[in-house]
């Protein structure tokens, strides 16, 4: 303490120690003099400034004053040189942005963890299967097969209850499913709200905790119990304004009465971030909920073929995954052995495993984790880019500096302190390049979310600039700076210091020649930038190719001028029949609106990813062992004509096709080329290979119409008459179809006005565009290729910049030899040559090294690509033809430069 | 001339803490050559040393400073031990004797 009290008193008075030492000095010298004689006195006590800064030192806290010694020589180097701190900073701030940027969604998808207690406890139950699954009979959820193998996370309700009642390894086992968007009113107002079904033990044992009201507990999940829900914070926020009153208050779901019992705590919202829910209802109400008619909902509960509840365990202390998984095999494994009722089901029995469920389902990472890697791997090397171009601009500037670091060297500084002083200044520049990425990143977030979402309002990945994205961003700064900042400096202190000294421009000492050129490590960061740029640039050429290539997909309709909306009345009650004539008065209505030229309706629209398809029996065709099938597309009359497909044979589905007529389809050329080869398939007909099989006729053939995706092939494809249809195919939501003269969603309001008129309790969902929906099928590829497009303009940009400026400064130092080459005799055209020689040396090498790697890396984008190979030569070529004249551009200032060079001024110069 | 040895690493402190209790007070050129001198003229303390040293005891409290005529009429920095310092001197005598009690019982002839 007293020697803190010391030190500070110093501080205080250290002008007047530096007097009194130098005081002390000059005595001990005068002493020293009158013994030994001036001379050797001197040379006895050595560097008289060295010691004083020597004993400065034992009061001072050395590190600290130092580095802010260094931070301020820092800052005033970055302000004498403002164009210099200005580009670099920039570059890094594009860089470090773009890491930034790309880094907040893969945190958003791939690491955050689920807003519950000790989320590292919870565990997924999943199954796997060889081929698919035959003991589940009946299966509803999500499942995806890959080599072979079928996973999936859906199990029957009876599996759920023993392994509840019989595990020794979860401390809670408890069950949930997601429910869809479902039809909520609230005070009279229509809505759709994205649900979870919940099992009593969920919230407990989750660990969520309510933030008004209670949650669902094992009471409420039974048969018979008062129908309650429990709601996510965001939605007592937005539909109730966050008041009190809500708890306790009763909306309609689905037209069934329910009475809100309480909120959850903020941010949770349910356990599958791809649809994150906003009411949460106990399981056991399905059966009043769910208007499936496919299902027995009531028996689902019994039925040991039917899969469709998941699962989630809290591990137990100290029980470890692969334990908890043994032990639940063991319980299940004989369970499902008993339910298979013969050879093929006990073939393809599911196999129980557990996966880690801190963050909630994973179909989102599915999704997204590989473009996100991609997309991080090419941020990165536009970072990597970056720093290349700023090491070169210290390098230069270090050059610059040989003096300087020769002469504070030659008086004693040491070469570990000189290193430390560079190092602030480059780490300093790119902490400043860190805050402007920062900047940077915020709007890349904006914009990215916004192109990802698509126009889509429920888009909620939440990726945001949170701590752990800063500390990235901070990380990411220190580290190129450090990284670009160290190399530079070693190079900067290893000065042979008497030549440095004396040195002149023109007797500079030149770098090693190797191939004919220059060759230094400033030569080699700029092949390396030129090697990168043309990856980045041959990747954003195949996405703009696969871009290019799904916008000219002959969709065989017509995309533009399409209103399309989802309505929806069996969520509200209507039955079949009333459904059906409520549909067709709304058709009919749609029709009369002013600007609406044509109005139908489809069970599904048109490329939109949606499938469905059907077994078929086709008289005389013999079924494989997998059976024939077609997909089946549920259409209102009309639907040809407003979706402008052309009937080539026969009638199209028109108001003939109702109840009670015979069953009439009009099927695609793939589904008349396959099933009827040779022959006409009109006035043929067909069955489906259901229960009760039932016999239909093919009235007429249409061209061939894209199906679901741009990019998969076109299955065959029978178009009926929504009127038809019955079990097993009841009619429940469609969405119409509306062919305008304007744009079509100016006339979203009369479509709405007209549908509260008609129905009022039914709401008009999914108000889009037929474009928009097939936009929306590649937003993955655009996505791709506008960032692609902006990585690779961005890194040709910074690659020519660090060419530029390696040129530039190669011209500038080579001033004198220049200007007695042309004193002797040599021609501009020549000089001219000698530096593009340069150019075009380290262009060739960066090339031949981007190209090879280019070759092996594009490998990866394969299943992004759409009617372009990975190694395209056409497109590698245009890569290679851009990056030569944008490199023959940076590098012609530079040598025009050089040949305008006066040889008398240069001469003159030294 | 004659060989002068390197003062042992440590025990600078020890000699002029020594010195300092020896003299009472002195300044940086006296402390210096009276090592020397009482060595004779086997140490030798380099002024590169010795005023780092002095200023690590002033922050250490082991002596204080204070300018007063020298001999000669000229001001002059004079180093005073504290009681402190005293104490420091103590423990680095002991600590010393140890030690080369220590090494003497390593190299004595067998």
């Amino acid at each position: 303490m007293r020697e803190l009290w010391r030190r500070l008193q110093w501080w205080a008075h250290r002008d007047q120690f530096d007097r009194e030492l130098e005081e002390e000095m000059r005595y001990h010298l005068a002493l020293k003099a009158e013994e030994r004689g001036l001379n050797a006195a001197h040379r006895q006590f050595g560097n008289m400034t060295l010691l004083k800064e020597d004993c400065r030192a034992m009061w001072t806290w050395r590190f600290w004053e130092q580095l802010g010694q260094d931070l301020r020589y820092a800052l005033r180097m970055m302000t004498a040189n403002k164009l210099f701190t200005a580009m670099a900073a920039i570059s890094l701030a594009l860089g470090i942005g773009a890491n930034t940027a790309i880094y907040s969604f893969m945190d958003a998808i791939m690491l955050r963890a689920l807003p519950v207690r000790h989320p590292e406890q919870l565990a997924i139950v999943n199954w796997r299967s060889k081929g698919q699954a035959e003991v589940a009979h009946d299966f509803s959820g999500s499942s995806y097969a890959a080599d072979g193998v079928t996973t999936s996370g859906n199990f029957p309700y009876p599996a759920y209850e023993l392994l509840r009642e019989h595990n020794r390894v979860f401390s809670s086992l408890f069950a949930f499913e997601g429910a869809g968007r479902l039809n909520l009113v609230i005070d009279g107002q229509a809505q759709l709200a994205e649900a979870e079904y919940v099992s009593g033990s969920y919230f407990d044992g989750l660990g969520v905790n309510p933030a008004a009201g209670r949650l669902i507990g094992p009471e409420d999940d039974r048969t018979g119990a008062v129908p309650v829900v429990a709601v996510t914070y965001s939605f007592w926020q937005a539909q109730m304004g966050g008041s009190p009153n809500a708890v306790g208050k009763s909306i309609l779901i689905n037209g069934r009465p329910f009475t809100i019992v309480g909120v959850a705590a903020p941010k949770f919202s349910g356990l599958n971030p791809e649809s994150p829910a906003r009411i949460f209802i106990p399981v056991h109400e399905i059966t009043v909920v769910d208007l499936d008619y496919f299902h027995d909902m009531a028996g689902r509960f019994s039925d040991g073929h039917s899969y469709w509840i998941r699962m989630m365990g809290r591990l137990a202390p100290g029980i470890r995954l692969t334990q908890a998984e043994a032990e639940l095999n063991g319980i299940f494994a004989p369970w499902v052995r008993s339910t298979a009722e013969n050879e093929k089901e006990r073939a393809s029995l599911p196999n129980l495993f557990l996966e880690e469920g801190g963050s909630g389902l994973d179909s989102l990472r599915r999704e997204y984790s590989k473009p996100l890697y991609i997309l991080m791997t090419m941020v990165g090397l536009i970072l990597v880019i970056a720093c290349a171009n700023i090491a070169n601009l210290l390098l230069s500037r270090a050059e610059r500096r040989r003096r300087e670091m020769a002469v504070r060297l030659s008086l004693g500084a040491g070469r570990l302190r000189i290193v430390r002083q560079l190092l602030t200044e480059s780490v300093l520049l790119s902490l400043c390049g860190g805050l402007l990425g920062v900047l940077v990143a915020a709007l890349g977030i904006r914009s990215l979310t916004l192109l990802l979402s698509n126009g889509n309002p429920d888009f909620t990945l939440g990726a945001e600039l949170d701590w752990r994205v800063l500390g990235f961003a901070v990380l990411v700064a220190l580290a190129t700076g450090t990284l670009f900042g160290l190399a530079p400096a070693i190079q900067a202190t290893k000065v042979d210091l008497t030549p440095a000294l004396k040195e002149t421009r023109a007797s500079h000492p030149r770098s090693r020649r190797r191939f004919g050129v220059p060759f230094g490590l400033s030569h080699l960061l700029v092949v390396s930038q030129i090697a990168i740029s043309l990856l980045l640039v041959a990747a954003a050429g195949l996405f703009i190719r696969t871009l290019a290539n799904l916008n000219d997909v002959n969709l065989g309709f017509n995309r533009e001028k399409v209103l399309l909306f989802n309505l929806n009345a069996a969520a509200v009650g209507y039955n079949s029949s009333a459904i059906k004539r409520l549909y067709a008065d709304l058709q009919e209505r749609f029709r009369s609106i002013p600007g609406v030229r044509d109005a139908t309706l489809s069970h599904m629209p048109m490329v939109a990813n949606w499938t469905s398809a059907t077994g078929i029996i086709v008289p005389g065709i013999p079924a494989p062992a997998d059976g024939l099938s077609t997909a089946v597309t549920l259409v209102g009359p009309r639907f040809f004509e407003t979706m402008q497909i052309p009937i080539l044979l026969g009638r199209p589905i028109d108001e003939r096709d109702r109840q009670g007529a015979q069953m009439t389809a009009v099927v695609n050329e793939v589904f008349a080329k396959k099933f009827f080869p040779g022959v006409s398939p009109v006035e043929r007909h067909f069955g489906f290979d259901t229960k009760e099989p039932q016999d239909v006729e093919i009235v007429g053939v249409a061209k061939t119409a894209r199906y679901n995706s741009l990019k998969k092939e076109i299955p065959p494809v029978a178009y009926m008459s929504y009127l038809q249809a019955g079990k097993p195919r009841p009619v429940q939501w469609m969405y119409f179809e509306l062919r305008t003269a304007g744009d079509p969603l100016a006339l979203a309001n009369t479509v709405r006005r007209i549908v509260h008129e008609m129905a009022p309790q039914v709401p008009v969902a999914d108000v889009t565009t037929q474009s928009r929906v097939i936009d929306e099928t590649i937003t993955n590829e655009r996505t791709f290729a506008d960032l692609c497009t902006c990585f690779g303009v961005l890194a040709l940009a910074m690659a020519c910049l660090g060419l530029y400026g390696t040129m530039a400064y190669a011209v500038s130092r080579r001033t004198g030899e220049i200007g007695i080459r042309m004193a002797l005799g040599a021609e501009r055209r020549r000089v001219v040559w000698m530096v593009m020689r340069d150019v075009l040396v380290m262009g060739s090498i960066g090339l031949a090294i981007g190209l090879s790697a280019a070759w092996e890396a594009t490998a990866f984008l394969k299943s992004f690509l759409f009617g372009v190979k990975p190694n395209d030569p056409l497109t590698m070529a245009g890569a290679v033809a851009i990056l030569v004249a944008c490199a023959l551009l940076a590098g012609y200032g530079p040598a025009a430069r050089a040949a305008r060079i006066d040889p008398m001024r240069a001469l003159r110069h030294e | 001339m004659e060989v002068r040895s390197e003062i042992p690493p440590g025990t600078l402190y020890m000699l002029i803490l020594k010195t300092l209790a020896r003299l009472g007070s002195m300044h940086g050129y006296g402390i210096a050559q009276h090592i020397q001198q009482s060595s004779d003229d086997v140490l030798q303390v380099e002024e590169g040393s010795l005023y780092p040293a002095l200023q690590r005891m002033l922050i250490k409290g082991w002596v204080i400073a204070e300018w007063r005529q020298s001999e000669n009429n000229r001001r002059a920095r004079f180093y005073k031990l504290t009681p402190e310092g005293r104490k420091q001197l103590g423990r680095e005598l002991r600590e010393f004797e140890r030690v080369m009690a220590a090494i003497g019982r390593v190299i004595q002839p067998a």
